[in-house]
């Protein structure tokens, strides 16, 4: 018996891997990475590579350690 | 990037600049470009501060210096935090900040009080076009997990 599923999330509008490389100082954009308890969305979500999704952790952890983003939303 | 205590910025920019100059010029480095990149509103309070200054440097130092010199960091009370990380070069537009900032005749902005609250920008103006589109799709940030079961309607035959 098939259980009741909704339809995945779609990626965030408008993201690939040709955007500009994620920087730690680019606040305002990595907020769009984030949700609401500040934790970085998946690379179903992101819609990024692998390598363009390492990138974004680091830069989402540089700029928590310098105070510009929160451990905890 | 170092995070400067607005308390000293408050008293001199360049005394404050100089806090980071000399920790690099002492350890054997040589500070390339250096400039006043922000001042904000922490994410969360760093050393009870909820208020501080960004200043972005780009350096040149041997790397065998750099535990020393982050050794030195954490002890100063005036450098609330850092950041330091290898650069390939150095962007152009670093040089023209830097030297705009040095120049004679630019005013650091004094830092606000440390409880000075931002008023929250105003939300931007919606489309219509926009917002009939809208209508048609799905919400991204619907909850997710399984429905509420539904209730057991009986159809009468």
């Amino acid at each position: 018996m098939s259980r009741d599923r909704r339809a995945p999330l779609p990626p965030i509008s408008g993201r690939n891997c040709d955007d500009a490389w994620p920087d730690y100082k680019d606040v305002e954009n990595l907020k769009r990475f984030l949700n609401g308890s500040a934790q970085i969305y998946s690379r179903k979500r992101t819609g990024y590579c692998t390598q363009c999704q390492k990138a974004l952790k680091q830069a989402v952890k540089r700029a928590r350690h310098i105070g510009l983003l929160p451990f905890v939303g | 990037m170092f995070l400067l205590d607005n308390a000293v910025v408050r008293e001199d920019w360049k005394k404050a600049k100089a806090v980071i100059h000399d920790a690099v010029a002492k350890h054997g480095g040589t500070v390339k470009t250096s400039r006043r990149w922000d001042e904000r509103r922490l994410a969360y309070p760093i050393r009870g501060k909820n208020r501080a200054t960004y200043v972005l440097c780009y350096v040149d130092i041997p790397g065998a210096n750099l535990p020393v010199l982050r050794r030195e960091l954490e002890l100063s009370e005036r450098v609330l935090r850092y950041l330091i990380l290898a650069a390939d070069e150095i962007p152009a537009a670093e040089h023209e900040l830097s030297a705009a900032e040095n120049a004679d005749g630019f005013v650091v902005p004094a830092p606000p009080p440390d409880d000075v609250i931002e008023p929250e920008p105003a939300p931007a103006p919606i489309d219509p076009v926009e917002e009939i589109l809208a209508e048609g799709e799905l919400p991204d940030d619907r909850p997710r997990g399984r429905r509420p079961e539904r209730a057991n309607v009986e159809v009468a035959p």
